[in-house]
């Protein structure tokens, strides 16, 4: 947040010193100068610093680079998004100002220039840069809820079907990676396979719905151990129509891309490419594509996941199994896609744990989140961020230091591998209550720590450190743990998370 | 000599640099400045020693100084030799030799005027 007080800072890259000097005696009481001398200089200064900036001042004739090709420069970077640019220059040809407005420039001032003008000027796109920043906070911020949302309760959905079927909680998710993973190689292929990552998303969304007409289905069949008798097995096969007509009897949503793929997916997730599947027997590209995805991916999540009546098959297996044919009949596009996308689906889906799914889900969220053309815009901030975690991923990844922290929306902890490593729990949870796994096996010690923890509410961002008794490697270890609460920086302060770093300490437990 | 004098005795507008400046103390400040401004002598280097690139861009920034002061012979002249020396433009001698002189010569009645206010 920017304190009201604090001046706005501007960039001006002008060769001549006489020029900058003019400048600044025009803006210098309201606005805080920096001065460069060519456009090498600008860039590498906005390459450090483009947070720190409220507007460019360019000229373009400059030696080393010129003010063009800085506009190009902020423009392959997006800095451009965020720093509003103003030309001045001596220049009046039409093709110049054209060319500077086309390259992003906001205005265009030409010497001799009014003094009064410039301050205006200067004013107004640096107020209205400021409002539409703070229009594009609200809107991702709105974008974000929604996504969030949605995907939760499509989560929440799937989860019960998965309940009721007593299955892993897995095999929704390793639907829905299939199903991404498929239709982004389909894509590539181009032509009519083409889908724009939005829809990708949205259809990978709507597998998790696949098998949501099992709702219907009786528990006597739907968990029954032995074989199916012919009876039975006609009632499991209405699972698709069933859930077919669950999503279409929804009025209100029925045009939503999302309801329509997850109305072509439950009904023909079942339907064969040779037209021998269920419940309509549709052929070939009759059968939409989205719908023909999911099938794969469900035949091959079937071969690879152990089930009560069969041990799971490899990889290797199973990619040989369905790419014989040994499985149903598929379109050969697809099945050049899966076998294309063999690798990946292998490294994917290796990861089967619950918190490889949340990071996951966080990643596409956030993905999701920076794919909107609307907010992209707000990109520096968002690429900051992305920065920092990846930052805080490598740190985590290779330092031997004990570190963890604990973000409070989302809620999400991570510990350094070293920890994660002597503590025996993944480096990477999403879980409001996780936090206190950390120091369960601290005991009382490690109690009073998380008190302390959930206590800190003074707004400030405070360290404090504490011995505690914890076990490391399997054996009790006395640790000196040092936090530090985080706040933000805003009038009305939310605790971001926490930070902390435990160093074991020589000597047996106190126990 | 007032500075509003020296501006007429080298062809400069006074009261439009003050119409855009808004201030006698800064146009006062700047002129001073314009005295230890290195332009000129960028100019003048790299026309000797043929640089036509830079002579263009010492060129240009001495019109954009001069037109910003409301120097109008000197801005003039120098937008001329400016458009001379434009990479793309058919390279002239004769015509960039004598306008360069044109430019040397307001340059140096402007330093002269400017001496005579500062120095006074």
């Amino acid at each position: 947040m920017e304190s009201p007080n604090k001046k706005h800072r501007i960039l001006i890259a002008d060769d001549s010193e006489m020029n900058r000097a003019i400048l600044e005696a025009i803006l210098g009481e309201r606005f805080d100068i920096v001065g460069v001398e060519n456009g090498r200089q600008a860039v590498a200064e906005l390459q450090a610093h483009s947070i720190e900036y409220s507007l460019v001042l360019l000229d373009i004739v400059m030696p080393e680079m010129d003010g063009f090709e800085v506009l190009s420069y902020m423009n392959s970077y997006r800095w451009i998004d965020d720093v509003p640019v103003i030309m001045i220059s001596s220049e009046n040809s039409p093709d110049f100002i054209e060319r500077a407005y086309d390259l992003g420039a906001s205005d265009y001032i030409q010497r001799p220039f009014d003094a009064a003008v410039v301050l205006k000027r200067v004013q107004n796109t640096i107020t209205l840069y400021a409002k539409q920043r703070k229009l594009m906070g609200i809107v991702a911020d709105q974008v974000y809820k929604r996504e969030k949302s949605s995907a939760m309760m499509v989560a929440i959905l799937s989860h019960i079907v998965e309940f009721r079927n007593g299955e892993s909680g897995l095999h929704t998710l390793h639907i829905n990676k299939l199903t991404e993973l498929l239709l982004s190689r389909l894509s590539a292929k181009g032509g009519r396979y083409y889908m724009s990552k939005d829809d990708i998303t949205i259809v990978s969304l709507a597998s998790s719905l696949h098998d949501i007409g099992k709702i219907s289905v009786p528990d006597g069949i739907l968990n029954k151990p032995g074989k199916l008798t012919d009876e039975e097995y006609a009632i499991m096969k209405g699972h698709s129509m069933a859930g077919a007509e669950m999503l279409g009897n929804l009025p209100l949503w029925e045009n939503e891309p999302l309801v329509k793929a997850a109305y072509e997916i439950a009904r023909w997730h079942h339907e064969r490419y040779d037209g021998r599947g269920y419940p309509d027997g549709l052929k070939g590209d009759d059968i939409p594509i989205t719908a023909q995805v999911v099938s794969i991916a469900d035949v091959y999540d079937a071969l690879t996941s152990q089930r009560c009546y069969k041990a799971a098959f490899s990889h290797e297996k199973a990619m040989e199994m369905i790419l014989g044919g040994e499985c149903g009949a598929f379109n050969p596009t697809l099945l050049e896609c899966l076998s294309e996308a063999g690798e990946d689906i292998k490294a994917a889906l290796a990861d089967t744990s619950q918190s490889g799914y949340d990071d996951r889900e966080l990643s596409r969220i956030t993905d999701e989140l920076l794919r909107k053309n609307e907010v992209s815009v707000t990109g520096r901030a968002e690429k900051l961020l992305e920065f920092e975690q990846a930052k805080t991923a490598f740190t985590g990844q290779y330092t031997d230091e004990l570190l963890f922290s604990y973000s409070d929306d989302p809620a999400c902890l991570r510990l350094s591998h070293r920890l994660a490593e002597v503590l025996g729990v993944p480096p990477f949870t999403v879980d409001p209550k996780k936090k206190e796994t950390l120091f369960l096996s601290a005991g009382d010690s490690g109690k009073a720590l998380i008190k302390k923890l959930a206590d800190s509410t003074d707004g400030e961002t405070t360290d404090f450190e504490t011995d505690i008794d914890m076990t490391l490697n399997g054996s009790a270890r006395p640790v000196h743990a040092i936090c530090r609460s985080v706040w933000s920086d805003e009038l009305d302060a939310k605790r971001l998370g926490i930070v902390g770093k435990l160093i074991p300490l020589k000597g047996e437990s106190s126990k | 000599m007032t500075l509003e004098a020296a501006y007429a005795a080298f062809g400069g507008d006074y009261q439009e640099c003050l119409g855009r400046l808004r201030s006698e103390v800064l146009i006062k400040k700047f002129c001073q400045k314009f005295l230890d401004d290195g332009s000129y002598e960028l100019l003048r280097s790299s026309m000797e020693s043929g640089n036509t690139e830079e002579a263009f861009r010492a060129a240009h920034t001495m019109k954009g100084v001069a037109q910003n002061l409301a120097y109008t012979k000197l801005g003039k002249v120098s937008a001329d030799l400016t458009e001379a020396l434009r990479p793309g433009t058919p390279y002239d001698e004769a015509k960039v030799k004598e306008l360069y002189k044109l430019v040397s010569d307001s340059y140096n009645e402007t330093v002269t005027a400017l001496k005579a206010v500062f120095e006074e």
